[in-house]
Parts: C-alpha cells; sequence; structure tokens
C-alpha cells in the first residue's frame, strides 16, 4: 500500500518515514556504496530538509519495502544540484511540469523474485503508481528519474520503459547512475497495471487472501 | 496567446493583476491570488484581484498572519486544495465570513520554488458544486502550474540584481532543438534527426520555453537569438 508523506503530513508518519531513511541506508550505502550521509542507522540528506514528497511502500506486515522521493524541477534539485555530471555539465531541465524523483528504492533483501504481491517487480510497479498518480492530479506531465542499470531494467520489462535519457550514464558507488524520462500519463499507468496486475486503488489498505 | 506576457510587460502590479484577471477569465475561476516572501528581506510581497472590501477585511484583521492557505500549501510540493483545511480552526478563522463577501472556501494553491530557495504562491478560488470544482481542476491543474511558475519568476526578476542573476541557462540540448525549431523542424523531424524520442523533444522544448519566460516556441526562438544562443538562418 502506497503512503505519500510530505511536510504537509508528515507529523502523522514519524515511524514510516524513519524506516524509509533505514531503507535508504540500506540501499543506497551500503548495497549502492554511494557517497551519502548517514547517521543513526538513517541516509539523509539536505534534499530532505527542502519538503520534498515521499511515495513510500508499506507491505502487508507494516514494513516499508519501496520508496521513492520527489521535487520540483523549478526549485533546488539533485540534478541541478548534486548529479550535475550525470547531465555532463549541462544545465538540468527546469519546468512547471516536470518534477525530479530520487532515493527511488525497493527492499531487495525483503522482497521476492518473481511477480507475486511481495516481489520487487510488484512493489516497483507500486511506487510507480503511486508517484505517477499523485505527479498527475498536481498537473505534472514528465518526470526525471535519477535510477541504477538494474532499476533501468526492472522498468523496461515491467510496462515502464523510459522515454528517453538526459546526458550519459556515470559510475556511481558501485553502480552506474542515469537520468531517465518518463511521462506521468494514463497509458503509462494503465501498462504498469497491465504488467503487475495492480487493479486496485494502490493508496488503499487491500484485504489479504491467504 | 492573449495572455499578458510578463517577462516582457513591465514589472508593475497592473500587470501583475492584469495577469491573475486573465488566469481567471481563461481558467473559469472567480479570483486569483499571488504572495511570496523575500527570501531576503522577509517582506512579503502580493497581488490579488479579490474585491477590496474582501482585502480590508483581511488586512484590517491580518488574516494573513494565520492563513492555512499561505503558511502551509507553500510545505508541498503539489497544488493543495483548501479541503484539506476545512476543518482547521485557523482556516475558520479566516474562511467563516468570506462568503458575506462573495469568496468561496473552495479553491487551491499552487506553490512555487525558484532556485535560489525562493518560495510563491499562486492561490485561485471558484463557487461551484464540488464535482464541477474537481472537474475544472483536473482540466486547468498543468496550466495553473505554469502560470503560476511565469508569475513567480516574473515578479523575482523584478529588480535589477535578480535579472542579472537569473540569465535562463540552456542546456546544449536545449538550443540545439530551437536551432532546428527557428530553421522551421516540427518536433517529430527534430526527434528523427537527432535519434531521441518526439517525447523528448518536447520536454527539452518545454523547459527552454519556461526557461526563457516565452509562452510559444516562436518566441523562444526570437529571444534565443537575440541572446545570442541560437544562431538566425
Amino acid at each position: 500500500m502506497i503512503f505519500v508523506i510530505d511536510s504537509l503530513n508528515k507529523h502523522e508518519y514519524p515511524a514510516l518515514l524513519n524506516d524509509m531513511f533505514r531503507l535508504r541506508k540500506r540501499v543506497f550505502a551500503d548495497r549502492l556504496g554511494w557517497d551519502v550521509r548517514v547517521s543513526n542507522g538513517m541516509e539523509k540528506d539536505k534534499f530532505d530538509d527542502l519538503d520534498p514528497a515521499h511515495v513510500i511502500s508499506v507491505d502487508d506486515s507494516g514494513e516499508v519495502v519501496g520508496c521513492m522521493r520527489l521535487l520540483q524541477t523549478t526549485g533546488p534539485h539533485m540534478l541541478a544540484d548534486i548529479f550535475g555530471e550525470l547531465l555532463d555539465g549541462e544545465a538540468p531541465l527546469r519546468s512547471a511540469t516536470v518534477w525530479e524523483a530520487t532515493r527511488f528504492c525497493v527492499d531487495t533483501e525483503r522482497l521476492t523474485r518473481g511477480s507475486e504481491r511481495n516481489s520487487i517487480s510488484y512493489v516497483t510497479s507500486e511506487v510507480m503508481i503511486g508517484a505517477f498518480e499523485f505527479a498527475m492530479a498536481a498537473g505534472i506531465t514528465d518526470a526525471v528519474a535519477v535510477i541504477d542499470p538494474v532499476m533501468d531494467r526492472v522498468l523496461k520489462r515491467s510496462g515502464n520503459a523510459p522515454y528517453g535519457y538526459l546526458g550519459s550514464p556515470k559510475p556511481m558507488g558501485k553502480v552506474t547512475a542515469l537520468a531517465a524520462l518518463m511521462d506521468c500519463s494514463e497509458a503509462r499507468i494503465q501498462s504498469i497495471r497491465d504488467y503487475a496486475g495492480i487493479r486496485h486503488d494502490v493508496t488503499l489498505p487491500q484485504r489479504v487472501i491467504a | 496567446m492573449d495572455i499578458i506576457d510578463l517577462s516582457v510587460a513591465a514589472k508593475t502590479s497592473e500587470n501583475y493583476l492584469g495577469f491573475l484577471d486573465q488566469v481567471c477569465d481563461r481558467l473559469e475561476l472567480d479570483f486569483a491570488s499571488y504572495a511570496t516572501t523575500s527570501p531576503m528581506t522577509g517582506a512579503v510581497q502580493g497581488y490579488a484581484n479579490y474585491p477590496d472590501r474582501w482585502k480590508m477585511h483581511y488586512m484590517q484583521r491580518n488574516l494573513h498572519r494565520v492563513d492555512p492557505t499561505i503558511h502551509k500549501s507553500a510545505l508541498s510540493i503539489a497544488p493543495v486544495d483548501w479541503s484539506r483545511f476545512e476543518r482547521d480552526e485557523k482556516f475558520k478563522a479566516v474562511f467563516f465570513a468570506a462568503g458575506d463577501f462573495g469568496i468561496s472556501p473552495q479553491g487551491l494553491t499552487v506553490p512555487i520554488r525558484g532556485p535560489y530557495g525562493d518560495r510563491g504562491l499562486l492561490s485561485v478560488t471558484r463557487t461551484c458544486s464540488r464535482e464541477e470544482w474537481d472537474k475544472l481542476k483536473r482540466r486547468v491543474i498543468g496550466e495553473l502550474q505554469v502560470a503560476a511558475v511565469h508569475l513567480h519568476d516574473a515578479v523575482m526578476r523584478s529588480d535589477v540584481i535578480s535579472q542579472a542573476l537569473r540569465q535562463p541557462k540552456l542546456s546544449r540540448r536545449e538550443r540545439e532543438i530551437l536551432q532546428w525549431a527557428a530553421a522551421g523542424k516540427s518536433q517529430t523531424d527534430i526527434g528523427d534527426i537527432l535519434g531521441i524520442s518526439h517525447r523528448t523533444v518536447e520536454v527539452h522544448l518545454r523547459s527552454a520555453r519556461e526557461k526563457m519566460g516565452a509562452l510559444s516556441t516562436v518566441q523562444a526562438v526570437g529571444r534565443a537569438i537575440g541572446l545570442g544562443l541560437i544562431y538566425p538562418r
């Protein structure tokens, strides 16, 4: 199930946010070896202080299993200030209707390889559906997402291939990072839903049929 | 386009108010207001086409100090529908008398963020049924986002120092695409020429337009030539 948490409602979900920062530490510091700031077992950076929106996937036992952070490209964001290298030193996109997605990850240790409810592919799709629906309601038409090649492959084979890339892939920690473009559209959401078999409203709790 | 182009119009409150009027006319809204706080001085700058009686009422009671549509919406990256504040005591304090002034408590606020940590808010209202409001929102929200950033950028560029700081920075790809647009190529042609998807062309073009404060591609091409970013041909 998806939660969208921003500075308007974060006081309602302190534990969920901390779990998300712990997941990000396990993924970006431990697994991908990125040069990120870790304290108290949590990965947080200065962009988390700029009132971003977090899209968070929680599994049936209440664990945070996936997340993504969204910021407007009109204001300070990672491709403008930190990931400039990915754009080969070029100026970043700046548009009222384009958002940036960063820190996109899923819990590969907890999730399975298949396509059932607790799989990497299902949770990735759920986070993307949640993010695209939130973005569309806000009038956003496109997103630029910083991802690694593994995530890129997951997107390509789950009905959610990026329509383009900015700059060129660059080494970052143990992997490479790239800036991918995706449209926030009904067509894309439908395509993700078809591949993942997700028909319900992802922001509502689901009854689990054992 | 018939909307006032604030990137060339004089930076006067008449033009800002005219822009708000046009946003209301085009997007079927009753009232619109814009506010920003200077990152340097903390001074609040605002424009609104509300009736004067409501503005007086609002100012005399210093309602901006408690108005959640101002204080909370800036915390969001997405437009905030005021229905989120309906049960809020502060919201009631601001809006309980609004009906007497012909002001609907049905509205939303678009939060705008600029590159230097500057923030702005464009708020709009409309009296109609909940269903109509939801439909209208879906239809106009994208245009509202673009209008909000256009207005905010114009207000932020209204002094000389900011103007110097805020020269548009186009990427090589954006310049290249504008150069082909100047040669009369369509988006489809440009995508084929550069070997990128048409939507990639579209997103770069949109970014270039908005960075230059231009309302159309033709205008963006003209400005890019004027600034020496691309060559006339």
